[in-house]
């Protein structure tokens, strides 16, 4: 079966790690991230037509973009970028994170979960970071690891552009 | 002359022109042809490989000229991307390292083994003492306690993206989760490359979970770890160094290519599965498959062990058979040997010795076929005399022999009729007297039931007195009819009885009232009998008082009992001392 290395990268406390458990039966405990700093889970897709292993690498959130563990990205052939949409500096420093993954293993596959969409009173982004995104060259979509909402769609997006490159969102 | 000169030139050069004219102008065209002619790459490549080859079959000057311009050429391509140089030269570089540290490690491990041998553990005393008993050799011991292991898995995963490329595992073992595994594992790997930062391509290579040992040999384009359980031997990281290299050998053009997909690593199981392995303490034997010898020596050993065994067996029984003959009465052995299926013995032997077969019986088991050459002879050993004794006398069962010097003492019980027989006895070598004074003869029924009634018959008294009664002179009166008919009896078969009266006490008083009151008991009884009619010769008066008191439970029924007189008839028959 065809295998492939995804990263979740973003600040601290985006949401990555409830993402990935609402995507996927995890084996590891969430204890790895702080102790070895990346988690890894598993969830099988189709893509393409054939099933694909998605190998998730749950990279450990930090506080500044310098902090995060580049040897993690090493090989990924693709990145979901989770950015807080209740906190607006998590996205403006999606593009630092985003500089750091482009220096460590060149252009890949990528999507942005704007995650946390079910707290909407809270939401701080507008439709015209939405087009910023889209700008940059990144496919965005709303997220909610607590609803469910878009979770399965961001993967599955990120499955397809790794599974067939040529034309997918970068 | 001077004037002659230039026309001298003039006519050489229209003579030459004359002479070599058409050729001088080929030279001339060739010549021109010749500097026309580049050397273009193209005819150079041609040239080449052919070029050097010649060249450097001729001298070693072509090595000599283009070595620098290669160390130069090496040292910028290093520096440039050492990486693609180390991923080129990895599979050569793995043996000659290991050869190099092999060397290295024997002489470590030959120190090692020193130390372990001189140390002083109680687990090296342990093992000391199990190669004491064992008979082994204390390195072997060490090795039999040490040498318990078992490699249950073994994952190929890919260096950079940590994906699982070939997963094999033990028979009965199940791993749902191998991938997750193979992700961690890389990561891991980065994680402790990024926390200590070893030097250039240092990597983790074991970790200890439990009685689990994970060895993780990593090479460019991908890691090979093993799932070890128990103590895992040196050899086990050195076979998954070469299964790398080779792996890196075969696969080398996949790793670089890999985008995920593990298909082309289908084939590497096989060689992931030559590193899976079992070794428990009893294969060890087995371990060391290189000492071949072991093979045969072992079993020649048991055979030759077994065969000196039998052998050992078969001289020691003969030895015990040759003993248990010459100390059996009346053999004498001159010689004895054996054959593999035959014991000869040659000496002399008493007609009346045992014959040797039952002899040889205490052996145990059957001895093989016995052949013996003996001359007959008299002996004067104890028990060969008493059997030619017993056998010339035809003496009974129940009759007991016995030699004291040159007289055979007879004993135990025998009927009247064989001790008569003693009389007449033929000569007997060794015997010059038979004392037949100790035998009991054996009586016919009815003297032995008289006997039994005069026996059971006891006289009581009053305290203090040796009056007999009214009741007990019946009792008497009776008594004295059974002797008379006893003395009949025992006169018809030749023989005579005499019958003692025990007079007896009970311990009240004194030691002589007691003694004078049992004189005055027996003496009253014999009265009584004489009246009655039986010859005073034949009763024995014999007064013993508290001497051997009569026994009863009760001390009332003891003294009671004791106040008596009893009698015991003694038959006898005379029987004369003869010679031979």
């Amino acid at each position: 079966m065809l295998q492939k290395k995804i990263c979740m990268v973003g600040m601290f406390g985006t949401g990555k790690t409830c993402l990935v458990q609402r995507y996927v039966h995890s084996l590891f405990s969430v204890k790895y991230l702080t102790t070895v700093g990346v988690k890894i889970d598993r969830r099988e897709v189709q893509s393409g037509g054939q099933p694909v292993m998605l190998m998730l690498w749950d990279l450990e959130g930090r506080d500044e973009v310098r902090n995060i563990n580049p040897s993690y990205l090493k090989g990924a052939h693709g990145v979901l970028y989770v950015v807080d949409g209740t906190r607006r500096d998590t996205f403006e420093k999606l593009f630092e994170i985003r500089d750091l993954v482009k220096h460590t293993i060149g252009d890949v596959p990528s999507v942005v979960a704007l995650n946390k969409s079910d707290l909407t009173d809270q939401w701080t982004l507008a439709a015209a970071d939405e087009r910023r995104l889209g700008s940059e060259g990144l496919s965005a979509l709303q997220t909610s690891a607590k609803s469910g909402t878009g979770v399965e769609a961001a993967f599955q997006r990120l499955a397809d552009a790794t599974v067939a490159p040529t034309g997918a969102p970068r | 002359m001077f004037e002659e000169r230039p026309n001298g030139a003039t006519e050489f050069a229209a003579l030459r022109e004359l002479l070599v004219g058409p050729e001088r102008q080929q030279l001339d065209e060739l010549a021109d042809r010749v500097d026309a002619v580049a050397v273009t790459p193209h005819l150079l490549a041609d040239q080449l490989p052919e070029a050097i080859a010649l060249r450097a079959s001729r001298d070693g000057q072509l090595g000599r000229a283009l070595a620098p311009t290669i160390e130069t050429a090496l040292r910028e391509s290093i520096r440039r991307n050492p990486r693609e140089v180390a991923t080129a030269i990895f599979p050569v570089l793995g043996p000659a390292i290991r050869k190099a540290i092999a060397e290295t490690m024997a002489g470590l491990v030959r120190s090692i083994n020193s130390a372990v041998e001189h140390s002083f553990t109680i687990q090296g005393i342990r093992w000391r003492i199990e190669a004491w008993r064992t008979g082994a050799r204390y390195a072997d011991v060490v090795i039999k306690h040490s040498l318990v292991y078992r490699v249950e898995q073994v994952f190929l995963v890919h260096a950079e993206t940590g994906l699982l490329l070939a997963h094999v595992t033990a028979p009965d073992l199940d791993v749902p989760d191998a991938d997750l595994i193979s992700g961690m594992l890389a990561a891991i790997q980065d994680f402790v490359r990024d926390s200590f930062r070893p030097a250039e391509g240092g990597t983790l290579s074991t970790f200890t979970v439990g009685e689990h040992t994970v060895h993780v040999e990593a090479g460019p384009g991908a890691l090979l770890a093993a799932v070890v359980r128990g103590q895992c031997p040196e050899v086990v990281p050195q076979r998954l160094q070469r299964t790398l290299e080779q792996i890196h050998l075969e696969y080398g053009s996949s790793l670089g290519d890999f985008e995920g997909d593990a298909a082309p690593f289908a084939s590497a199981t096989t060689l992931l599965e030559e590193n899976l392995e079992t070794v428990l303490s009893t294969d060890r034997t087995a371990e060391r498959g290189a000492r071949a010898w072991l093979r045969w020596a072992l079993p020649l050993a048991a055979i030759v062990l077994l065969a000196g065994g039998l052998a050992t067996a078969s001289w020691l029984r003969w030895r015990r058979a040759v003993r248990l003959i010459e100390a059996e009465p009346g053999y004498v052995v001159i010689d004895a040997s054996r054959s593999w299926r035959r014991w000869r013995f040659r000496g002399l032997k008493d007609p009346a010795a045992r014959d040797p077969r039952a002899v040889l019986a205490a052996l145990g088991s059957a001895p093989p076929a016995v052949a013996g050459d003996w001359k007959p002879y008299l002996s004067l050993d104890s028990a060969m005399v008493v059997a030619r004794a017993r056998r010339a006398l035809a003496a009974p069962p129940s009759a007991t022999t016995a030699l004291a010097g040159d007289t055979l003492r007879v004993g135990g019980s025998a009927s009247l009729d064989w001790m008569r027989t003693l009389r007449t006895a033929p000569a007997i070598g060794g015997v010059a007297h038979i004392d037949a004074s100790a035998v009991q003869a054996t009586l016919p029924a009815r003297i032995g039931e008289l006997r039994r009634a005069i026996e059971g018959t006891r006289i009581l008294f009053e305290p203090g007195s040796a009056r007999v009664t009214e009741a007990e002179a019946a009792k008497l009166r009776g008594l004295a009819a059974s002797m008379r008919r006893l003395a009949d009896s025992v006169a018809a078969i030749g023989a005579s009885v005499r019958v003692e009266l025990v007079g007896r006490t009970d311990p009240t008083g004194t030691d002589a009232t007691n003694q004078s009151l049992a004189n005055l008991r027996v003496d009253a009884v014999i009265r009584q009998l004489v009246a009655s009619a039986v010859p005073v010769a034949a009763l024995e008066g014999r007064p013993v008082a508290t001497a051997r008191p009569l026994a009863a439970a009760d001390v009332a029924e003891r003294a009671r009992i004791n106040r008596s007189v009893s009698f015991e008839p003694v038959v006898s028959i005379g029987t004369a001392p003869r010679g031979p």
